[in-house]
């Protein structure tokens, strides 16, 4: 492991990368085109200042199709001063000879160092990414520890869902933004004006959102941030001239946000509490956004995307005048509710044989209804009756494992409702049908009305996972989620304070893209536990009564909602979705702050 | 689907004149360092940027007819490489949609210039020149290529998917050239490609490198030209019939 040096140590001449060393690398390292930028759409200031170098903590192919590093990415190079940069994390084998060879990260417009920028935010999607972060800190040669950052050295900024809970990675970053950052973007860049390193802080912790952890294990935390919402998404254009990669990322199709925010209530769904209130953009912005990013791209398909796509209250009309800007143009909607109404407008998006996915996450009306899916068999069955006789020739249906309450006969049950939904999709397409369950494991996230549930743990996982593998018919394809990355996700999402001592064991142990299963080291997070005093699977550095997320972070939810809603849970109780029911009392609206919907 | 019922449907094309195109293009910077089908893609959405419909082969998953006839290694420019396209019914007249693909092109993919065919192009590659850097002494390298030219024969191995092969590069290799510069030298070499394959350009490095005792990278490899059979008058690249 290389030792972490500052700025002024490692910059070239010029600023620039050495062309020739450059060249060695990518000609060693497989798929060199990750690591060098040259997209569809690219924006190239390299007089502008100040430099921000934006981050996912993946591979190129996956963090190209991250929506957030998209907005940003056009919000800061098109609306501010500054300019906005790239860095992904590179794969180990580039990783290996970058170290072999003492060369820094690089930002993929410019072939900067990172560490030269001005600001570096890196967006966390979730916690299987967190070793990425001081990979890729440590590649760039920044100082791990925010406390010990010279005043040469950027401002690393966390953002993303993840940010629900900062304490894992509290130690390595300098401020964290809660929420939506659109409507912050100019203030942010604003800030990195002050003359030095602190003073940029202090303007930074100015920001509403902006969370500066505390320096030390002796210092008091500060307030905890208020989650940010973007008030004017409604009125706002998307991004329509997002990056496009030349390499094929892992989505290839034009993406337009239709709605924010999901108000269903499904109480194991963090999103769904995290980006409350709802707001649907008019059907007339979203149709032109269409038309523009697919001129923009060159895409033949467009995507209309959001937690719950089939709830925007003017789906059908959405989609039929997307459909009708281009003959033959697909028109797909993510995550396609339960119902048959829905999958006949998700039919627009497959092509000739396509298949389309369902998430009734638990195989008994017992259990929906704990977890507030608000879907009975019936309208499973009508949906899969849908699928097939709508055209679709596969269908994935996808069930969660170790929920609150869940039983050994709910996993078999699981395997009951599949059996069901293969019988009567092998008689709706005459036995063409393709069938297969994927199935995850449950862990309990911050915000959200099971945020102080208990994991449901290894053991019980892996036997329910066999259970239900034994149960299903052979002709019913399954694929379980690897259960030992969910342990490491369930001490990481509720970690507590201290808990970013566990991350860095784990990354001093050579863990690294552990959301990748092929590369998922247990040993090294199980070393790393071990010296920690972490149990795998259990809230590192907490417990999770105590919700030290909450010091941090201040959602907008109320604690008092969620407690509700869990004592609804174990009472079976259903919560309407408050866009057609009564208001459920979360707390999130007013002051100006208020759930928008297309009339 | 027959091929009759294909250029029956809209965008089908056919062998009307003005229905094929030739585009010359130049590969350059990080455009370099995508892969031959990454390069038709960025190519395919190059057209669709700048308004210009392809047509689509038939069956359950039509593909715009979009090739390359002689695909660039991954890391290698290209001056003058061609693509052949088979645009739908309604493309903008040759000399318009020129700048149109140069204004939707992404960086590193310049269109140079288009022509029209009235029959379906089948061009094959007959020889391709490059240029390349190569660190090291530069009279190591220059020995290195007088002692190539003076073989009669120069086997290599390469692993393919099917195992094992080996080749004779002198077959395949000529006018290989070594020029000295500070540091290194200035390779030139013509790759031939016969109807049994061809080298591959990372092997002239290869065996030069492995001669010189220098490191094995081409920097700035780059195909100068490609000299084409089946193409019509004036059409091969880089200057050359």
């Amino acid at each position: 492991m290389q030792t972490p040096s500052t700025a002024s140590e490692r910059s070239c001449p010029s600023g620039e990368w050495p062309r020739d060393e450059l060249e060695d690398l990518l000609s060693r390292v497989t798929r060199p085109g990750r690591y060098v930028g040259g997209e569809f759409n690219l924006r190239l200031k390299p007089q502008a200042r100040p430099r921000v170098v934006l981050s996912y903590p993946d591979v190129y192919e996956v963090g190209m199709a991250n929506q957030a590093v998209q907005i940003l990415y056009a919000a800061v190079n098109d609306e501010t001063p500054g300019v906005a940069e790239r860095a992904y994390c590179p794969w180990p084998d580039m990783g290996d000879l970058m170290r072999a060879r003492d060369v820094r990260l690089w930002s993929l417009e410019s072939q900067a160092p990172v560490a030269a920028c001005d600001l570096w935010g890196i967006t966390l999607p979730h916690e299987l990414t967190f070793t990425n972060v001081l990979e890729m800190l440590d590649l760039a040669g920044v100082t791990l520890h925010a406390a010990a950052r010279g005043e040469d050295e950027p401002i690393v900024l966390g953002g993303g869902p993840a940010v629900a809970d900062p304490w894992p990675l509290a130690a390595f970053f300098d401020a964290f933004f809660v929420g939506e950052v659109e409507g912050r973007v100019a203030e942010l860049v604003e800030a990195l004006g002050a003359r030095t390193r602190a003073e940029r802080l202090d303007q930074l912790g100015r920001v509403p959102g902006v969370w500066l952890p505390p320096r030390s294990a002796a210092d008091a935390a500060g307030p905890p941030a208020r989650r940010q919402v973007f008030t004017e998404f409604a009125r706002t254009m998307p991004v329509t001239r997002p990056l496009v990669p030349l390499l094929e990322a892992v989505h290839d199709r034009a993406v337009v946000e239709l709605m924010r925010g999901c108000t269903r209530g499904c109480r194991f769904c963090q999103a769904g509490m995290w980006y409350r209130p709802v707001r649907e953009r008019p059907v007339d912005l979203v149709v032109e956004a269409a038309a523009r990013t697919l001129a923009a791209t060159g895409c033949d398909e467009v995507s209309l995307v959001s937690l719950s796509s089939c709830d925007y209250s003017a789906i059908g009309e959405a989609v039929e005048r997307v459909r009708a800007l281009r003959p033959g143009l697909r028109v797909s909607l993510p995550s396609l509710r339960v119902d048959s109404a829905a999958v006949r407008l998700g039919r627009f998006g497959a092509g000739q044989r396509g298949s389309a996915t369902l998430a009734p996450e638990a195989g008994t009306q017992r259990l929906r209804e704990r977890i507030n899916k608000g879907v009975d068999e019936a309208q499973l069955m009508d949906a899969v009756e849908a699928v097939f006789s709508g055209g679709f020739t596969g269908l994935k249906l996808y069930f969660m494992l170790g929920l609150p309450g869940e039983s050994d006969d709910d996993a078999r049950a699981i395997a009951a409702t599949a059996t069901k939904a293969a019988e009567l999709a092998r008689r709706v397409s005459r036995g063409r049908a393709r069938l297969s369950v994927a199935v995850s494991s449950f862990v309990p996230k911050p915000h959200t009305p099971f945020e102080r549930e208990a994991f449901a743990g290894e053991v019980v996982l892996r036997r329910r996972q066999r259970l239900l593998h034994d149960a299903l018919p052979r002709t019913v394809k399954a694929a379980f989620h690897d259960v030992s990355g969910s342990l490491v996700e369930a001490s990481l999402a509720r970690g507590g304070r201290g808990s970013d001592a566990f991350v860095e064991a784990a990354w001093r142990n050579g863990a690294r893209f552990d959301g990748w299963r092929e590369r998922f080291d247990l040993r090294a997070w199980s070393t790393a536990a071990a010296s920690c005093g972490v149990t795998l699977g259990e809230p590192a550095m907490t417990d999770p009564a105590t919700a030290p997320w909450r010091e941090a972070v201040d959602p907008g939810v109320d604690a008092a909602f969620l407690d509700e809603e869990r004592r609804r849970a174990e009472a079976g109780l259903h919560t309407e979705d408050c866009r057609r029911g009564e208001c459920g009392a979360c707390g999130v609206c007013g002051g100006g702050v208020e759930m928008e919907v297309v009339a | 689907m027959t091929r009759a019922a294909a250029e029956s449907r809209p965008g089908g094309g056919g062998d009307a004149p003005g229905t094929y195109w030739l585009l010359w293009f130049e590969r350059s910077g990080a455009a370099s360092y995508v892969s031959h089908l990454d390069t038709v893609r960025a190519l395919q959405r190059t057209f669709a940027r700048a308004g210009v419909a392809l047509a689509l082969s038939g069956g359950f998953r039509p593909k715009a007819r979009l090739s390359l006839p002689l695909p660039l290694p991954v890391g290698a420019a290209g001056l003058d490489e061609l693509a052949v396209a088979e645009v739908a019914d309604g493309a903008p007249p040759p000399a318009r949609a020129l700048g149109a693909l140069q204004a939707a092109a992404p960086p590193g993919i310049t269109p140079l210039r288009l022509q029209t065919c009235a029959m379906r192009p089948r061009p094959r590659a007959l020889e391709a020149r490059y240029a390349a850097e190569m660190r090291g002494d530069p009279g190591a390298l220059v020995a290195a290529a007088t002692w190539f030219a003076a073989q009669e024969g120069v086997t290599v191995e390469r692993v393919t998917p099917k195992g094992r092969r080996t080749l004779d590069l002198t077959r395949y290799v000529g006018d290989l050239a070594v020029q000295p510069v500070p540091g290194g030298a200035h390779v030139t070499f013509v790759v031939r490609h016969r109807h049994d394959g061809a080298a591959r350009p990372q092997e002239v490095i290869d065996l030069l490198a492995g001669r010189a005792g220098c490191a094995s990278v081409a920097h700035h490899l780059t195909r100068v030209g490609v000299s084409y059979q089946g193409l019509p008058r004036d059409a091969s690249s880089g200057g050359e019939e």
